[in-house]
């Protein structure tokens, strides 16, 4: 079952006829923030959705949430409709906001059970999460004033999470977190996953993105460019290839499937980019004295920016998807 | 109507509320002591023919009488400006504020409609108003108790008063409400708020005064205020009505335009 879906979802913001038409200006007077935005996040998985600043991601998340009506399209959360459902959707959700604003004359303790209180379900995780995220009681007790930018940011993961939401939507949920404390967050999203939990996983923060994620939708300009599970992603961009020969009789790679820009450097080393099977590459290397060999780890980051140098979205461009996995 | 958010709104409002609540009594305790002490002289001072008449007049009250002190106490700027710590200033903050500083987002995440938060910081407003103008009333009996006035003041009037008071600064403050639910910054909701406010005084008191322009008055929100023929055992009914009317268009409005508008990302 999907734990949220959107078909054609879209938002634009400003007047569709304007009273007067100025030279220079979009004449339908529209920008458009997210158009015909078309997912499905599976119950049970953690979905990345992946955009630079601006690209559309917090106003998807808004209007699944509610703070924006959409201007075409629909979407469900936990079945329920985005339009009509906002507040039993928002009693099954946790979100975190991006660069989430607190109130800062209360103390810590007292703001969470505020939100608690507000969400109107046990805090059955808080115990844990302050736990995991290492805020201690003494610490609890000061306003939330006094806090660092990391604590603040643990503050708004538990308010997110602390009653087990079916659904935690967490917007760049890592900023201000050190490596330390990120680490401890990402074993909360795995342990949050092994219970059945759906995350829907805002960031621009790439490597985090591969290190949690299952599948990844990627968004720019509004409009999605990619949705695919990760390893898909990861295995169908190009690797990097540097090898050295011993005796100087370097490899002929020309016409070999999924090997380009093949290159050689004043040293003597050989160069390419290798793509999807490695078979090929590897049969005609085979033979060849080869004193080293590298071949770099697939960066998600890469794949991201590939996507977005060699494309863009235009009306009726089919967009690269791979079906969801079932999360196991 | 949320109980949780009416809680935490009344815990971080009381100490203020407190403090407004017995600068409120404080003030009205004063004025029957000046027309105790005052009240007289000044009669003959007016009578004289030194002060213009028309002076005495402000804001619909004098100080030749309690009824006519206890009004100048109510439409006085000290009055205006305590009452207007909650009428305008809460109201105005507590949804745009909220929206400025980013909260309104962490609360509206919450199984709550904007129709509840609004309602329930309405309730909340009101709960305040109706507490300072209690305080008011309490000033005033203390007052005319303390300078040995109490026989000429009708307590069972007080509560009349109130209500009218409540209608006044219910219906600004459910127009500050809807500036605040209309606005994503506490600047321009506070403007506008201010603006209307401002210019109902300025033509209240420049009708009271000067009675070439008594024909602004009955465009000004404060004229039907009518402390002191309340308190002389008169009720203005339509006035009542008129105030009643203003709130109840303000709220609509809100009603309408806060679940329907955007709430885009805080900048």
């Amino acid at each position: 079952m999907d734990a949220l879906t959107t078909t054609g979802l879209t938002k634009a913001y400003g007047r569709a006829r304007p009273r007067v038409h100025l030279p220079g200006r979009d004449p339908t007077g529209e920008v458009r923030a997210l158009e015909d935005l078309t997912i499905g996040v599976v119950e049970g998985e953690i979905f990345g959705f992946l955009g630079p600043n601006g690209a559309g991601k917090s106003t998807t998340i808004r209007l699944l949430l509610g703070f924006l009506h959409p201007t075409a399209g629909s979407a469900t959360v936990l079945g329920l409709d985005i339009v009509r459902d906002t507040v039993a959707i928002r009693s099954r959700v946790g979100y975190l906001p991006g660069g989430i604003a607190l109130y800062d004359s209360l103390s810590g303790e007292r703001l969470l059970d505020y939100l608690g209180e507000l969400t109107g379900r046990p805090s059955t995780r808080r115990a844990e999460l302050l736990d995991r995220l290492e805020l201690s009681a003494r610490t609890l007790r000061r306003p939330v004033r006094d806090y660092s930018r990391g604590m603040r940011q643990k503050i708004g993961i538990i308010q997110a999470l602390q009653h087990d939401p079916e659904l935690a939507i967490l917007d760049e949920p890592t900023e201000g977190l050190d490596p330390l404390m990120q680490r401890a967050f990402y074993g909360i999203l795995d342990d949050l996953k092994a219970a059945g939990r759906t995350i829907f996983f805002s960031s621009h923060v790439l490597s985090e993105v591969e290190r949690v994620c299952d599948r990844v939708a990627i968004v720019r300009r509004g409009r999605l460019v990619a949705l695919q599970d990760v390893a898909s992603l990861l295995e169908h961009r190009k690797r990097n290839v540097e090898l050295r020969v011993a005796d100087g009789d370097l490899p002929s790679l020309d016409g070999v499937a999924g090997v380009s820009a093949i290159g050689r450097t004043a040293d003597g080393r050989l160069t390419c980019q290798l793509e999807g099977d490695v078979g090929p590459f590897l049969a005609a290397i085979a033979g060849h004295r080869i004193s080293d060999l590298t071949i770099e780890p697939a960066h998600l980051e890469e794949a991201f920016l590939e996507l977005y140098e060699d494309r863009e979205p235009e009306d009726g461009d089919e967009i690269p998807t791979a079906p969801a996995a079932v999360p196991g | 109507m949320n109980r949780v958010l009416f809680g935490h709104l009344w815990r971080s409002q009381r100490t203020k509320l407190l403090v407004v609540c017995v600068a409120m009594t404080a003030w009205n305790t004063f004025l029957p002591v000046i027309y105790k002490s005052f009240g007289q002289q000044m009669k003959i001072l007016v009578d004289s023919g030194v002060i213009p008449r028309q002076l005495t007049n402000f804001g619909g009250g004098d100080v030749f009488s309690l009824s006519g002190a206890v009004a100048v106490g109510y439409i006085h700027p000290i009055s205006i400006i305590l009452v207007s710590i909650f009428a305008i200033g809460f109201a105005t903050s507590a949804i745009a504020g909220e929206r400025q500083r980013g909260t309104l987002e962490v609360l509206l995440a919450r199984p709550l409609s904007r129709r509840q938060v609004y309602v329930t910081t309405l309730v909340a407003v009101f709960l305040f108003i109706g507490l300072v103008l209690a305080a008011a009333s309490l000033g005033t009996i203390l007052g005319s108790g303390i300078v040995g006035v109490a026989g000429e003041l009708t307590v069972a009037r007080l509560p009349i008063l109130w209500l009218n008071g409540m209608l006044l600064w219910g219906s600004i403050a459910a127009i500050a409400l809807a500036a605040s639910v209309s606005f994503d910054r506490l600047t321009p909701a506070l403007g506008v708020t201010v603006a209307i406010v401002i210019v109902s005084y300025f033509l209240y008191v420049l009708g009271s005064l000067w009675p070439d322009a008594a024909g602004l008055e009955p465009y000004s929100l404060f004229n039907y205020l009518a402390s002191r023929d309340i308190l002389n055992g008169t009720v203005d009914l339509a006035g009542f009505g008129l105030l009643a009317l203003v709130g109840a268009v303000a709220i609509g409005v809100a009603m309408v335009v806060f679940p329907r508008r955007d709430l885009a990302a805080p900048s």
